[in-house]
């Protein structure tokens, strides 16, 4: 009887041995292997739905439109830093920046973007002679036009608009003439020095179509900068556009009809 | 007489017709060399390139995607002021920190001026152009002479970066409320 106890007891605590090696060695696997850590595919979805959407073009249910509060900007730069991490700009080039507007008693008008606001602005504008009257920010970035002119005068079809909307730029056709560069009335084009090619913002396509906010609008602190789908009527921008609010666009006399709406915009900025 | 006239005529003519077949046989097979093949697929522009843009890869996170992996930090900085302020703002974008699911490299935690630096980007009153409601606006060195502290003090010396009025609150809190210190 002893014996087989003495015996049960032994296996017992080879078990529990067996158990307890086991549960270390998968404890530190666990340890080694990272489980359920943050891929860029698993980030949560901002833009509702916009994952089941897989065709080569966003559906034509969503028509996306930008939105620029420059009531709210702070001129802080996040959008500028953001921007640049993305995509890697090089120095002295920017897909996106902000500027500054100050206007003295005398309604003179200056305007500045040290670095393309890309350090924010540390330091007030001290080589105005009246004394300050106003000051705002204006981030300006691509104004994705209905009727886009950088399209018309690309020679080589480099550059094109979606149908979704949206206007591309291809770089394995650009030649980096330049035509658009010259053609956009807003000057959001430029050369880039390390792929010789046009480049400019393009509202962040390849985060959209992953269900993600431009980098800019994610990492906005102050909400300045909007995005939305202006078919969907609960999304802040329809709301925007439906509501009593000075919203205008740059340059309305230049016939490209923007997608990029300004809140608050001023008589000086258009 | 006119007759032979005529043939010698067909030669010539049969002649340019041919030389216009080859040439235009030249220029579509020059042409289907040289186009891309999604050319035209969409429009007057290569079809793939969307194909290109969207598979460009994304190196900015989300403040979600950085807090599921810091669940401390989230706590301190969903709970705060600051809880819109991006995550990659100050600290530098996600793919420099995170690929493939493996941590390949720590980002850089911001030090001394640095970070005075990044509070005065938004924080500056002598600016101005900023909204008083949407943000609170301090003046340097004033704001440090108000408060009755050293004008060598750094903001985190007084303020949570994460959530600046944490450990304000928390003396408070000690002191007693309604007390104005700190």
């Amino acid at each position: 009887m002893m014996d087989i106890i003495q015996k049960e007891m032994s296996r017992d605590r080879r078990a529990f041995i067996k158990n307890v090696l086991g549960g270390t060695i998968a404890g530190s696997l666990l340890l080694v292997i990272p489980a359920g850590a943050m891929d860029m595919g698993n980030i949560p979805e901002q833009i509702p739905g916009m994952r089941d959407d897989s065709g080569t073009f966003i559906s034509k249910k969503r028509k996306f439109a930008f939105i620029v509060d420059i009531t709210r900007c702070i001129g802080c730069g996040s959008c500028c830093v953001a921007d640049k991490n993305e995509y890697q700009v090089p120095d002295g080039m920017y897909r996106t920046w902000v500027e500054r507007y100050v206007i003295d008693d005398e309604d003179n008008v200056y305007v500045d973007s040290p670095n393309g606001g890309l350090d924010g602005y540390q330091q007030p504008r001290k080589d105005i002679p009246h004394p300050v009257r106003d000051t705002f920010f204006v981030p300006k970035l691509c104004n994705m036009c209905e009727h886009p002119s950088c399209v018309q005068v690309c020679p080589v079809g480099a550059t094109f608009q979606t149908e979704d909307g949206f206007v591309l730029i291809d770089d394995k056709r650009c030649v980096a003439c330049g035509y658009c560069v010259q053609a956009c009335p807003y000057s959001v084009r430029f050369i880039n020095p390390k792929t010789k090619t046009a480049d400019k913002c393009t509202w962040c396509y390849h985060r959209v179509r992953k269900g993600l906010l431009p980098a800019c609008v994610n990492v906005c602190p102050t909400q300045a900068r909007k995005f939305g789908d202006l078919n969907d009527k609960e999304s802040e921008v329809y709301k925007i556009l439906h509501q009593p609010h000075v919203v205008s666009v740059l340059k309305p006399g230049m016939g490209n009809k923007p997608s990029l709406h300004y809140v608050g915009l001023r008589r000086e900025v258009v | 007489m006119q007759q032979e006239y005529r043939s010698k005529s067909y030669s010539h003519i049969i002649r340019i017709i041919l030389i216009l077949i080859a040439v235009v046989g030249v220029g579509v097979v020059v042409r289907a060399m040289v186009m891309p093949k999604s050319f035209g697929e969409f429009g007057h522009y290569r079809g793939d390139a969307v194909v290109d843009e969207i598979n460009r890869p994304i190196r900015n996170g989300t403040n979600a995607s950085c807090l599921v992996c810091h669940p401390y930090i989230r706590k301190m900085h969903m709970e705060g002021v600051h809880k819109t302020v991006s995550c990659e703002f100050c600290h530098g974008p996600m793919a420099d920190h995170v690929k493939d699911d493996k941590v390949i490299a720590h980002l850089p935690k911001k030090q001394g001026e640095e970070i005075k630096i990044l509070c005065l980007r938004c924080h500056n009153q002598i600016i101005r152009a900023r909204p008083k409601e949407s943000i609170k606006m301090i003046s340097m060195p004033k704001h440090l002479e108000d408060q009755k502290v050293r004008i060598d003090h750094n903001c985190n010396q007084c303020h949570n970066v994460h959530a600046p009025l944490m450990w304000v609150n928390q003396a408070k809190a000690i002191v007693g409320a309604g007390e104005d210190s700190k």
